[in-house]
């Protein structure tokens, strides 16, 4: 029965070349990490993205409504004469068109945020060609996982990007 | 057969602005009798305490979805033949053909107009 060793197996030595290649790799990973302004983007441009869309959300759902009050105001006249009439209806008309100037404002903010979104790409694609690495598996997060799950299963797919994906005629098609 | 302008109809969107809208297309119908819930848990507690002539119902809702919903009345006793028709921007084909598969009567895609749901409810409700 031959003998335990107990000495620890001598280290081997690091080529000099590979050090430097490390100290290198970790100095243009720096660069990449400064050149990403991370405190910026989450001290700046995401909450003035994520305030932007808010802004957008809350002036669209205002003009909606003004537009259906004055709607529904419209089919709530009652006037006794023709004139009368007409002029409550331009009188609610002008309301609809004073509602959408909402669509130049939000149009302004919007732009904002595809900007600050372009702004972001653009840097973690630089920072993703500096330190050369391919994505690999992300910590699950289980909220995320969960609303994932979710849906697939019930199919929550949202609307599509140009249009349904699904003619309404097709639709009709499968149910006649 | 006429439709049943006084038939009670439930609309189903966690969307109050969609609720106003069908409400109003509604209306312009001649049904008065509209009522609404934001979500399919809402909406079969309504269910149960009320016999509606016709379901209007989104899709996207949380916690419980009008596809959840649908299957949920189609599973009861007591409200399996009501009529349900899905008002959705979900349009993909695999949407439609579960939605079919569960039992809807008819699906229409948002946005839509007037005219569409009047057909919808003509052909669901037999006029």
């Amino acid at each position: 029965m031959g003998r335990t060793s107990n000495v620890p197996p001598a280290r081997e030595a690091v080529p000099v070349t590979e050090l430097i290649e490390i100290a290198d790799y970790i100095t243009k990973l720096k660069r990449g990490i400064a050149a990403l302004r991370a405190q910026e983007l989450t001290r700046d441009r995401i909450p003035m993205a994520h305030d932007e869309l808010g802004s957008v959300v809350a002036a669209t759902a205002s003009a909606t409504n003004r537009i259906m009050e004055s709607a529904e105001a419209m089919l709530a006249i009652e006037a006794k004469t023709l004139p009368e009439y007409r002029a409550q209806v331009e009188a609610h008309i002008g309301d609809i068109f004073e509602a959408c100037t909402f669509q130049d404002i939000t149009g302004q903010r919007i732009s904002k945020v595809v900007e600050a979104l372009g702004q972001l790409e653009k840097r973690l694609s630089q920072f993703s060609t500096v330190v050369n690495v391919r994505d690999g598996e992300a910590e699950h997060d289980a909220e995320e996982a969960r609303r994932k799950a979710r849906a697939e299963t019930l199919m929550l797919n949202g609307p599509q990007l140009k249009g349904p994906a699904t003619p309404q005629d097709a639709i009709d098609a499968l149910f006649s | 057969m006429a439709l049943d302008l006084g038939m009670p109809i439930l609309v189903v969107d966690d969307y109050q602005t969609m609720v106003r809208i069908i409400r109003n297309l509604l209306k312009q119908l001649g049904f008065e009798d509209v009522d609404d819930a934001s979500d399919g848990t809402g909406a079969l507690a309504k269910l149960k305490t009320k016999k509606y002539g016709l379901v209007i119902s989104d899709w996207n809702m949380e916690p419980m979805t009008g596809y959840e919903l649908l299957r949920h009345v189609r599973a009861d006793d007591a409200l399996r033949t009501t009529p349900f028709i899905m008002v959705t921007a979900e349009s993909k084909t695999e949407n439609v053909i579960a939605a079919k598969k569960a039992g809807v009567n008819n699906y229409i895609v948002k946005p839509f107009n007037a005219q569409t749901l009047k057909t919808k409810i003509e052909a669901v409700c037999g006029a």
